[in-house]
């Protein structure tokens, strides 16, 4: 009968303890306190109640609680907390990773299992954590031969790419990272840095697998990207923009799914090719090539790798919930907050409870056209992705000829037809100036 | 700022054509040539012209330099290529590179371009557009007819037909 640890002792234990803490006690004295205060000094500081926020009139603000919500607020403003948190990455990182497991116990009902199941109290929920856990503790194999520099850099340019393709979208009225006038010109900009990224990781891991994947993940996005960019082309026709933002402030009466229903279904089949999903999944066919371009990677950078795809299978969803779909438009049904709380204060019988900065966080960050607009661009955005992922219980894989032949013959003809649609509409003067918008 | 951006990207462009010339392995030299290409999409930015930079980025560092790649991984360098090294020649490139530059940069500096200021906004790219639909029209459409003859070509020229293998139809 073996024991876990047959030499334990008591003593050792809690001494082990004290010097955990008194080691984390120095670090933090040596190099957290200082750390925050170059932090605090060196980052411009904004000026709360006519008086600049000095840092250690932030220190005691953090220390009473009632007055921390002027500098979240202020925190809210910077771009900081749009580029890690909301509209960015941080986000679209917890979509993803919600999506993940939405797709493993779709997936499982779809095929009579159960899925995730054992990892947290409620059916599997924490399985993606442990997942994640298991993956940061592995080691990262590199193979025999490889060319380490791309290897170890490719998973990395995945996400960071991604991510740049995320910053692109906007959520709400006004909240995008990079609300830029050529928003959709710089999408296909992005989208061509994939096939680049994807062929360099499977050349670098010198394996034949990853690169007979990698050759067929670079034939399908290359020629899925003609069509891509021109099904999306009638949109801008009718909008007359490429901002993504204003593309998305013209469907306030109806959304371009109903004048263009060609071209959001070609960008919805070129979509699944360009993410590999089933039935286009053939870089990654695990029947076929064990786990194509894939194969060779370990340990967090098949995290990384994975992380970045379904960041920009969200960024896709999004992109088509903004082009076809209305983005954030929807009625209004998140309810006003009270004027009185934030003006007066909470009233909990004999108590008044008045808390600063309430009425300028939710007058002028947290509004309701904010809050609103977040919740249909997220459902929709849900629903789309529920699409996207449905077919992965329910098609086969194609042939890969079967699929260049879809991409440059019929595909392309559609999105000629979907053109033609977008004219025919502006000329008949239907849309446009004069017309319904 | 414009200065150090200007310098930033004067040094990843050249520096990274001198690497795509230099390298001895093609796919560090195709990843060179992107770099540079890719810096050439900042000139661009830095110029007030986002549509050709986000263009270049799209087609060249997205397309060409993608088709580069493609063809150097399938392609056995040792098979085709013999090394030559040659010291002579390659300071006779130089000096020649040299020399053309010169002449261009006295060239330039010569024909009173730096006397030319402007506060003009930069050109709108619908203006473009427009210029294009209506003032140079027979321009767009010889190109258009340039370009349609060209893919015509290349898919008759590409074009061939499948032998009919009995086993398989069977």
């Amino acid at each position: 009968m073996s024991v876990i640890a047959p030499k334990f002792k008591l003593s050792g234990f809690i001494q082990s303890l004290l010097d955990n803490i008194f080691w984390i006690l120095l670090l933090f004295v040596l190099i957290g306190l200082p750390a925050v205060f170059i932090i605090l000094i060196v980052m411009p500081m904004p000026v709360l109640d006519g008086e600049l926020l000095t840092p250690f009139l932030a220190l005691s603000y953090l220390a009473n609680p009632t007055r921390i919500l002027p500098v979240i607020h202020a925190f809210m403003t910077t771009d900081i907390f749009r580029v890690m948190a909301f509209p960015g990455f941080g986000f679209a990182a917890l979509l993803a990773a919600s999506v993940i497991f939405a797709e493993r116990k779709m997936m499982a009902k779809l095929q009579l299992r159960v899925g995730p199941f054992y990892c947290g109290k409620f059916e599997g929920i924490l399985q993606l954590m442990g997942d994640g856990l298991k993956l940061i503790s592995k080691e990262i194999i590199i193979p025999a031969k490889a060319d380490k520099p791309i290897f170890w850099a490719a998973p990395v340019l995945f996400v960071a790419t991604a991510a740049a393709f995320v910053a692109l979208i906007p959520v709400a009225p006004g909240w995008v990272v990079a609300d830029i006038d050529l928003g959709l010109l710089a999408v296909f900009a992005v989208i061509g840095f994939f096939p680049i990224i994807t062929i360099l990781s499977a050349w670098s891991a010198n394996s034949k697998y990853p690169f007979i994947g990698g050759i067929r993940a670079l034939f399908q996005m290359v020629s899925f990207e003609i069509p891509l960019i021109l099904s999306l082309l009638g949109v801008v026709m009718v909008t007359g923009t490429l901002n993504l933002s204003e593309i998305t402030a013209s469907q306030s009466n109806f959304p371009w799914i109903i004048f263009l229903p060609i071209g959001a279904i070609v960008f919805f089949i070129t979509m699944l090719a360009e993410l590999e999903r089933i039935p286009f999944d053939l870089p990654e066919a695990e029947s076929e090539i064990v786990a194509g371009w894939l194969t060779e990677l370990s340990g967090m950078l098949y995290g990384l790798v994975q992380l970045g795809s379904y960041l920009k299978l969200y960024a896709f969803a999004a992109l088509f919930v903004v082009l076809f779909l209305g983005g954030w438009n929807g009625p209004m049904i998140i309810p006003a907050i009270p004027e009185q709380i934030l003006t007066e204060g909470i009233e909990m019988g004999p108590i008044t409870l008045t808390v600063d900065g309430l009425q300028s966080l939710f007058g002028n960050t947290i509004t309701q056209e904010m809050l609103n607009g977040t919740f249909w661009f997220v459902l929709k955005t849900a629903g789309v992705i529920f699409f996207i992922i449905l077919p992965r219980g329910v098609f086969p894989r194609v042939r890969v000829d079967i699929l260049l032949n879809l991409g440059w013959t019929k595909l392309i003809g559609l999105c000629f037809i979907n053109i033609f649609i977008a004219l025919g509409l502006l000329y008949a003067g239907v849309l446009g100036p004069g017309g319904l918008q | 700022m414009a200065d150090i951006a200007f310098l930033a990207l004067a040094v990843i462009t050249i520096g990274s054509a001198i690497a795509a010339l230099e390298m001895r392995s093609l796919i560090y030299g195709s990843i060179a040539l992107m770099g540079s290409l890719g810096g050439i999409a900042g000139f661009f930015l830095l110029l007030d012209a986002p549509f050709v930079a986000l263009f270049q980025l799209a087609v060249y560092v997205g397309s060409i330099a993608v088709l580069i790649l493609f063809t150097v991984m399938l392609v056995k360098r040792e098979l085709i290529f013999k090394k030559i090294e040659d010291k002579r020649r390659k300071f006779a490139g130089i000096g020649l590179m040299l020399i053309l530059m010169a002449s261009l940069g006295a060239i330039f500096i010569d024909s009173g371009i730096k006397t030319i200021t402007t506060d003009e906004p930069p050109v709108d790219f619908r203006d473009i557009g427009i210029d294009f639909v209506t003032y140079y029209w027979p321009a767009l459409i010889l190109m258009g007819l340039i370009l349609a003859g060209t893919v015509t070509g290349a898919l008759v020229l590409a074009r061939r037909v499948d032998e009919e293998d009995e086993q398989r139809t069977n």
